[in-house]
Formats: C-alpha cells, structure tokens, sequence
C-alpha cells in the first residue's frame, strides 16, 4: 500500500527465494497407452472403493468379488447373458459418442430408444403377418432407425436454427415420448388379454433370430458389434465423419473453412438418434417380443456413461458396454451368494466414470520439478 | 518530469525468456519499473506484454532469467506468491463471484482465517475507496454491475490485498471514455499515494495520457524503455512496428493486371460498435498487394470476415471478378478462387487434434478430388499431404500425426500450403506472421510474393509496418473502421503511414488517392 511497505501480507521475500516445488506442466500429445491406463485404473480404483462399502458390511470382499465375476463370465452361459446385457448399451453408447464426437451434447438417448422400440413395433404389429422373417426384422430394424433419427432430429432443427441448447430439448423429448408410449398403451396399443400396460407379444416372424440356441443371445449382438464399425468408418473415412469430427474439434476454423455447422448438426442428432433407435429395436425383437414401459434398463443414460468411458471411441464403447453388461449380470450372482445389493454395481458404475472423466484430464498434464534459483 | 534514480527500482525482469510451444513469447526481456510511477507496456498484439505480465503475477515462470522485487530475486510459482509479495493484477478476463456482493468478492481473496471480519473487511474497504476516490456499492452483487464497475471491484481485490505494484492488463478495453478518464483519474492518484502501476495497453493516446515511463515491446522484446515526456505518438509507432532490416525481402516491381477484388461503401456493424466498418472501399488487381495498415481493433477483423464470408455487409458491395459475391457463404467463396490465411491461426485455421493431412485438405473434402461418393480418397490426400509437407518444408514426423505438437511457423506453413493450392484468383491474408520466428516469417513473405507474381490478387492486412512497406504494391491505412489514407509504396514512409495509424489525418487531399 504504502510507498515502503513493511506491512505487506504475507512472509518477507527471502521465505521465496527457497521455494521449491511441483507444478503442472500441459503434454503437448496424450499417447494411447495413457488412455488404456486411465481406463484400467478407473475401474480398478471404483472397484476397491467399492470393496470397502462391502467390508464394512462385514461380507468379504474377495468372495464378493468372486461372485461377481462367476456371474459375469464363470460359465459358457454367463457370457452369453454378459453379452445380451451389453447389445443394448453398445448401440446407445455408440449413439451417445458419435454426437459427442461432434460436440452436439444429445442427452436423449433414453427418448430415442424408445421411439426406435415404438418405430419396431409399429411395423410390426402392421405386417408380422404378411411379411415373412428374412424380410420383416430388416424392415422393423430400419423403422426403428427412422423413427429413433426422427425424433432426434426436431432436437437437432432446434439447435441448427434456434441454437437452443440441445441438453434441454433432448431431455425433455425424453418424458414427451415416454407419456405417448404411456397412453398408447393404455389405449390404443395395450393388449386384449392384459391389464397391465403392454402390448400383444408378437408372432416368431417379429423376432429376431438367435446367435446361441437355448440362450438369450440373440443376433442384435452382432448387429451392434457391426454398427461400431461401421461408424468407426464413418468417422474416419468419410467426408462427413471428417466435417463431424471437424465441428466437435473446432467450430470456428470449420465455419471459415466453409463446413456448415447447422447442417453437421442435424445430421449429427439424426444419426446419433438412429443408433439409439436401433437399441429399442434390438430389445423388442430380440429380448421382449412385445412393448411395455420397463423396456429400457436406463439404456439410454448408461449409454452416455458407456460413451464417456469408452472415450468416444467406437472401440472402447465395445468394450465398456461389455465391462458394464458383465457388471449387471454378475451382480445378480453376487446378491445371490452373498446378499449384498446388487445396486452396488451403479455404485461401481458411478465411481469409475469419475475416475475415467478425473483422469482424462490428468493425462493430458505431468508433474515437472520447478527449479529454484539457489 | 525528470527520470527516476536507480535506488527508486521496486519490481524488474532481468533478461527474461519465456516460450510456448511454437513461440517465444518473450525474449531476454529487461526492464525496470520504479516505485509510484505509471509505467506502460506498450506493444501489438503478441508482441509479449501479457505473457510478460503474467511472468510478474506469478502465472508463469519464466525459462530463463529472473524477476526481482526490490532488488531481491523473487520465484513465484503462482499468483498467491505474487499476492503475498505485494503484486496485484487485474487479468483482462475477471475473476469474480458474480452472484456474491462486492463486499463478498473483495474478502474471498484473504487466506489464512478461519473467520473473515466482515465488519472490519467494510471499514477497511470504506478508507481504500475513500482515499483513490472509487465509488462502488459494496453490497451490490456483482453480477448486477456493469462490466466497468466490475474492473473495480478487481481493482478494489488487489488493493484489499496489499499490493504494491498493481498491474492492469487491457484495463480501458472495457471502458467507456468517461469510465477511462476516471480509471486514469484514480490511477494518478494511486501513483501520488506511492502506488506503482504497470498498465498493458496498444493505444498509443493512453500511454501518452496517463504514463511516466513507456516500455515498447515487439515480438517478445524489449525495443526500448523511455520517459514518457520525452518521446512522441510517431515515435512509439516507429518503435510498436519496427524496422527489421534483416526480414527484407527484395521485391521486384510487377505491373499490376486486371481488378479482381472490388469493394466499395461497405458498412459492417458489429455488436459492440467496436471494430465496425464505415463505408469502405478498396480494389485489388491482378500481381499485386494491397496493404492494410493499422493498430489492431479498428476494423480489420471485420473486414477479414466479410470478405471471406463469415459475416455479411449492411451496406456496399463486394465484386470478384466483377462478380457480387455478398451471398455466397464461406464454402462457396473458396469454390470460386478466395483463399484466406486468417489471423488467428490455432482458432480460426486449424484443427488441432486433426492429423497435418487432414488439415491441408480442410474446406476441400468434399471436392472431388479428395472425395468420391461420399469416401474421403485417402490415397490423393496422402500424396497431397507428401507434396506439401515437402514442397513447404513442414516440419513434422509425418503428414499422419496430429497437428497440435508443431511449432507456430509449421502451423502456418500447413495453413499456407492449403490456402495456396487451389492456386486461388484473390488470398485475403490477416497478420500471417504474427508470433513466428524469423525463418518462419522470411519463408511467409516470400511465398506470398511468388504467389503474387504467379498472378494473385493479395489483400495483406497486418500490424507489422515493416511488413506492409516491404510487401505491398499500395498500403491503406484503417482507422476506427475507416480507410483514412492510401499511398503507394514508392512515396509511403513510416512517419506518414504512423500519423494516420495514431488518428492523425493527414492532408486531406492525399486521403482516398
């Protein structure tokens, strides 16, 4: 304050002249191998946090573990119910990382999921018996994807013409879609036979055929290992996934460069929106046959998670939603044999998706020694 | 007012480097500033006062060389180091909790109690605006103010914390000219109570105004430190834009061919009001350069964009080839042969986490040379991407690696490459060599005199006089979104071109040749 100031807060600068310390310096390039590390450490830390809620339950964690991972991959039969958990999640968490990856923040996962089932069951109901297989569940499966993309889409005109912002607009798509679904199976749509409020479970010629006799596996597995390659492609070998990506990167350098973003946009949400789609399609003809309000395990939101963790990349929302499918199955082992809640597994959930999002940020920096002028 | 002595020295850098990646920021920096004085960096954009700003706040560290405050080596690792020391800085973007009182911001600085005084907080707040003669409500929140009332309160932070040197960066960027008089106002009398005040700025007038001292800074170095009463608004320009000897290139005269680009009475207003255009018009012809002088905010962003396309004119016309071209969008323009290198490279040109090969063909992907039905043609990108990286000595692993890792100059290179090879009919360049090194400059320069030779029509805009002097066939000087003058290059000296950058007009016949 004062023109000599031996009054100024703080130690005389002799206490700072000896400071020495860490800091954190910005890497200029984040290697896979980081990547993979941050995954893998996530998981591991939400699953030893997670053993301490278990221990101090008095259960062990070890045993609790162990049934976990029996009811996940322990048996032939396991996997395959692994693998029926993770179809519905490995679409929508495709949907959620390819509008992610264009930075179009389309939180209507669970919304579009329904539409698409509805789309499914729509044709289906139509046509099942005119229709013969190889040609009805091709037909259902496209449905599913126009109707899933067009609703999406009204999110996505939104943005690209008002810029209203997408969060909103795709959450609240989410209730409009779940209340029509809700009276139209009260009404119109809900089965003879029934109070309950579902639909008449529909004839073999509207289901979708099975990978495994005798299991649940069915071939939406395949279809949804299929779709992550194909938007693997997309992405990286098309011009539009090149002008996706372009938006999600930069906007402004794509504007001057003539991408339009609006256009991006659009297309964006409707693809996104189909992915989803194809989820409900998947569930309604290959799991449930027919259409009820409990369809969708939150396959929609988990699908964010499964995107967030698999860092946008088609591959690694394989992999989580696999990782996530054997956490919902093997959970039910685990209560099973040890009592212990299955909603654990969200709390494992949870905990690693903070850890992945921590550590995402953590990589892109290092520790580096300051050095000290003494 | 006579010079300080050398015992009245309170905060220096001496020798001081700092680099980014791509950049150095700042340059073996050395400069003094004495106790309860005004001193001024003044400088273009880039040209290091902020990254120098940050190093006295304790944001950076510098790489080399050493800051000293009275007269003791002082190593900061963050702000709160500096806060301790006794340095406060107002960042050109705030750092306020708007929903909490002006009270509430100034105290949620202090460390170290469990319990924060509120009342005492008040008083103490009451005497420090009683005595600069500030005049804020402390229990408004802040989210309330207005963005100059706001600068207060960050100023009103600093001081709270017992700063001996307070630091404004930009601070009048956010001011209106009666808000500017009385920050000025109360500065002075900060000075007088024994405050020091280092203020960043590029308004020439400002530093004129308010100063005792003035250190000129150009790309990351010192150019000079002078007492304020003792050099002129022409002086600081010759020293904001230099002459640097060495970067000159010999152009050859060409005679200029046919008009290619011709604007006339265009208005564009912008949100703001800062940086509009008023009625301009220029023409640019076939094999030649035309420059646009002038400190930057007064005009040139706006008139890159609407010439590329990204914002549209209220008024006037824009002709190509005798063409209007006011509706075409940015991707149709590019189709028709207007390149443009913008200032901003890393925001505005690149995609930094697109791979080099990417980024040559961006705006291009969906031509047919790089895309059939719809598959982007890896194989004609590749070969393109070999022939640019060799053909403009990029320096990179690969053409497949990620953009992000290069240096600034590489960059620029990649930008040129792909503005360059569609062989483009008009190439609105803005600042191309802003933040580079030499060689990266030398190499800009001389391909956009090929490109010109070649049969170009360049509009050049930039800050860098010495640029436009060696460059351009003709230069127009903009000032407060007008072209205030033109000269052809034969007859432009610095002095002339100088007066009309600091809002001087010249004769008024010489305006609009």
């Amino acid at each position: 304050m004062n023109t000599d100031a031996p009054t100024t807060p703080g130690a005389s600068s002799g206490s700072l002249l000896r400071r020495s310390g860490w800091r954190l310096e910005r890497r200029l390039a984040v290697k896979p191998w980081h990547e993979v590390v941050t995954l893998v450490g996530a998981f591991i830390i939400g699953l030893a946090i997670c053993s301490i809620l278990i221990a101090a339950s008095d259960k062990s964690v070890v045993d609790s573990y162990r049934a976990l991972f029996d009811g996940a991959f322990g048996s032939r039969r396991a996997v395959y119910e692994t693998l029926v958990q993770a179809t519905p999640l490995i679409f929508t968490g495709l949907a959620a990382a390819f509008a992610f990856r264009a930075r179009v923040w389309n939180i209507g996962g669970e919304g579009q999921f329904f539409a698409g089932a509805m789309g499914a069951f729509f044709v289906s109901n139509l046509w099942h018996a005119h229709l013969p297989r190889g040609v009805m569940v091709p037909v259902l499966f496209i449905a599913a994807a126009a109707a899933g993309a067009l609703w999406a889409s009204i999110a996505g005109l939104l943005k690209a013409r008002y810029d209203t912002n997408e969060i909103i607009t795709t959450v609240m798509l989410n209730f409009i879609v779940l209340l029509i679904l809700s009276y139209l199976l009260g009404d119109m749509w809900r089965s003879p036979d029934t109070f309950y409020f579902q639909t008449v479970t529909l004839p073999e010629s509207a289901h979708l055929p099975l990978i495994v006799d005798g299991t649940r596996l069915h071939w939406g597995f395949g279809m949804a290992v299929a779709m992550a390659v194909v938007v693997h492609v997309l992405l990286r070998r098309t011009a539009l996934g090149y002008e996706v990506r372009g938006v999600g990167i930069n906007r402004t350098a794509g504007s001057y460069k003539g991408i339009s973003v609006p256009r991006v946009t659009v297309l964006v949400m409707a693809i996104s929106g189909a992915l989803a789609g194809l989820a409900g399609a998947a569930e309604f003809s290959g799991i449930h046959h027919r259409l009820q309000l409990d369809i969708s395990n939150n396959f929609g939101f988990v699908g964010i998670i499964i995107a967030l963790i698999g860092r946008l990349h088609p591959a690694g929302v394989v992999v989580s939603a696999i990782a996530f499918g054997a956490l919902v199955n093997g959970a039910v082992t685990m209560q099973i044999q040890t009592g212990i809640p299955a909603a654990l597994v969200d709390v494992i959930q949870g905990l690693s998706l903070i850890f992945v999002l921590t550590g995402a940020v953590a990589v892109r920096y290092r520790l580096q020694r300051t050095h000290t002028d003494e | 007012m006579n010079g300080p002595g050398a015992d009245s020295v309170l905060l220096q850098a001496r020798g001081v480097t700092k680099r980014f990646p791509g950049v150095v920021a700042n340059d073996d920096i050395t400069l003094e500033v004495h106790r309860a004085r005004v001193h001024c960096l003044l400088g273009e954009n880039g040209a290091g006062k902020s990254t120098l700003a940050d190093l006295f706040y304790g944001v950076h560290e510098p790489d080399e060389g050493v800051i000293e405050l009275r007269g003791e080596p002082i190593h900061m690792v963050s702000p709160r180091d500096a806060i301790a020391a006794g340095i406060g800085m107002v960042r050109q973007h705030f750092e306020l909790v708007t929903p909490m009182s002006v009270l509430e911001n100034v105290v949620i600085g202090t460390r170290g109690e469990a319990k924060v005084d509120l009342r005492a907080a008040r008083d103490r707040l009451g005497e420090l605006c009683d005595l600069y003669g500030v005049e804020v409500d402390l229990d408004t929140p802040v989210g309330d103010l207005a963005v100059g009332q706001q600068q207060w309160v960050e100023i009103l932070k600093a001081l709270y914390l017992g700063c001996e040197v307070l630091i404004l960066d930009e601070p009048t960027a956010v001011l209106t000219p009666e808000g500017i008089e009385r920050l000025f106002a109360t500065l002075r009398r900060m000075a007088s109570e024994g405050l020091t005040i280092v203020l960043i700025t590029h308004k020439l007038h400002e530093v004129m105004e308010i100063s005792d001292d003035v250190t000129v800074l150009r790309r990351g170095r010192v150019v000079r430190t002078s007492l304020t009463s003792e050099v002129t608004m022409a002086d600081l320009t010759r020293m904001m834009v230099g002459r640097d000897v060495d970067l000159a290139i010999d152009v050859a005269e060409t005679s200029r061919g046919d008009l290619v680009l011709d604007v006339s009475g265009l208005d564009v207003a912008t949100e703001s009001g800062r940086g509009s255009l008023k009625q301009v018009s220029l023409q640019v012809h076939e094999r030649e350069i035309l420059g646009i002088a002038g400190v930057s905010g007064n005009g040139q962003d706006a008139l890159f964009d609407v010439l590329v396309g990204m914002s549209s004119a209220d008024a006037g016309r824009i002709l190509v080839d005798a063409k209007d071209v006011a509706e075409l969008s940015p991707a149709d323009r590019l189709e028709i042969g207007i390149a443009s290198v913008p200032a901003d490279r890393i925001h505005q040109g690149l995609m930094m986490d697109f791979r080099i090969s990417e980024n040559l063909i961006l705006g291009r992907q969906r031509s047919g040379r790089y895309r059939r039905r719809g598959w982007l043609n890896q194989a004609s990108i590749a070969q393109f991407a070999d022939e640019s990286v060799t053909d403009f000595e990029i320096a990179a692993p690969s053409p497949s690696h990620v953009t992000r890792v290069l240096s600034g100059g590489n960059l620029q290179k990649i930008v040129m490459a792909r503005e360059l090879a569609g062989q483009p009919r008009l190439l609105v360049v803005h600042q191309p060599t802003r933040g580079l090194d030499i060689g990266a400059t030398e190499y800009v320069r001389r391909r956009l005199v090929e490109e010109r030779d070649r049969g170009a029509a360049i509009l050049l805009i930039s800050e860098d006089l010495d640029e436009l002097l060696n460059l351009s066939s003709r230069i127009a000087v903009m000032f407060d979104g007008r072209i205030v003058g033109e000269v052809d290059r034969r007859d432009a000296t610095i002095d002339r071109i100088g007066m009309w950058m600091a809002g001087v007009s010249g004769v008024p016949g010489e305006a609009l040749a």
